[in-house]
């Protein structure tokens, strides 16, 4: 008899519970407070006021969205989000803010774009108060505007332009290229390295950060100047190089300063 | 002797019996008949609709949406109030709500009421909806689900 009692309560309890969850498994439900637009010819819709896409795979919210399609309203190929936007994959380690996020469900590449702009990728955090652009399929990246910042377990990068190409090893995205571009002057850092300089270059085949122009390279007490320099990542090592019109510059500051 | 006296007592209550029944027989007939055809008087005096059943169709760019309701109601010489399961149906969706004013010169459909869209895997509630430019453009009003399956 209590059994049968703990049955049926089960039965009432898992159908309440159950009818709180509205959306279903493998079904997208979109809500917004303001409406939809849908524009049949040009094949896109428009998604007004407090917006939320909900997904088995992602999550996304906006004050505004348009969505492109194929065929018809469920073909969605692309979206583009404006006004405090959020995205959130988290089965793909990816997370992002800005004022407009793009995705282009095709390509599988990701924009996002305005100031504070922030897209997380797995273990590397970009930031950037102009754009951040993530090509999934190409694997590559690419960081525009003042304040962008590219960081991982290893490097904390600051430069106007940072762009390179990522590769996944054992479901991990590493870093395998990277250009960093900034006129007054990018910052590389490493856990005991500070470097400064108009253009730096790495590559993973050479496990190598070649610096370009106004090169400075700051290790503790330790700052050497030149006009080229590189880091070697794995040996710990760096030497830095002048052209004829200048000299290779070695400051030691006095830790009682 | 008097033709009266002639006649059989019985046979005369009989015929007059049945004479009676067959009068009765009639006005009762006459009766039922008449009262069918004044409820269907009432029936159609009651319907206040302007069109019962009406339809209407848009002709859009890429395909034609038909419209079809229980009443409808002449708000004015082109809009026409729309009552009781009003149905927008093309080739690609159908779109069902109550009390849609449809404005036949124009072609404009809008709706303050709850509405129900469905198309391929694609469903929509909404608290209205206007569509304009032949059906080009659809707007689902204040607060809208949107499921895809």
């Amino acid at each position: 008899m209590n059994i049968a009692k703990l049955i049926i309560f089960s039965f009432i309890l898992l159908s309440f519970s159950t009818s709180g969850i509205s959306r279903e498994i493998g079904e997208t439900e979109i809500t917004t407070d303001d409406g939809i637009e849908v524009f049949q010819n040009e094949k896109y819709y428009l998604l007004k006021k407090n917006v939320t896409i909900a997904s088995d795979d992602f999550e996304i919210t906006s004050d505004r969205v348009k969505a492109n399609f194929e065929i018809d309203l469920y073909d969605i190929t692309s979206l583009e989000t404006k006004g405090n936007s959020t995205l959130n994959a988290i089965k793909y380690g990816i997370s992002g803010k800005g004022d407009e996020i793009w995705v282009d469900i095709i390509s599988e590449v990701i924009i996002v774009l305005g100031k504070d702009s922030f897209l997380n990728l797995q273990e590397t955090k970009m930031r950037s108060n102009g754009s951040i652009k993530v090509n999934n399929s190409l694997g590559n990246f690419e960081l525009k505007g003042a304040n962008s910042n590219l960081q991982n377990d290893e490097l904390d990068i600051y430069g106007e332009y940072i762009s390179g190409v990522f590769s996944e090893f054992e479901g991990k995205k590493e870093i395998k290229k990277l250009i960093v571009e900034d006129e007054n002057l990018l910052t590389i850092n490493t856990e005991n390295l500070e470097m400064n300089a108009k253009k730096a270059v790495y590559d993973d085949q050479t496990n190598i950060i070649e610096l370009f122009s106004k090169v400075k390279i700051v290790k503790g007490q330790e700052i050497i100047t030149g006009d080229y320099g590189y880091f070697d990542t794995i040996k710990n090592s760096y030497k830095v190089k002048s052209d004829n019109t200048s000299k290779v510059k070695v400051t030691i500051k006095n830790s009682n300063e | 002797m008097n033709f009266l006296l002639t006649i059989n007592k019985k046979q005369l209550i009989i015929f007059t019996s049945f004479f009676i029944f067959l009068i009765l027989f009639i006005f009762i007939f006459i009766f039922l008949n008449n009262e069918k055809s004044i409820t269907k008087i009432n029936n159609i005096t009651t319907n206040k609709s302007d069109i019962v059943k009406p339809k209407f169709s848009i002709s859009g760019k890429e395909s034609e949406i038909f419209i079809t309701a229980t009443n409808g109601n002449f708000l004015s010489e082109e809009k026409i109030l729309l009552e009781d399961n009003v149905k927008f149906k093309s080739k690609d969706f159908q779109l069902i709500s109550d009390n849609v004013i449809f404005d036949r010169k124009n072609l404009i459909a809008t709706s303050d009421n709850e509405s129900k869209f469905s198309s391929k895997n694609t469903s929509i509630i909404s608290a209205g909806f206007d569509i304009t430019e032949n059906g080009n453009i659809i707007n689902f009003k204040g607060q809208t689900i949107l499921k895809i399956k």
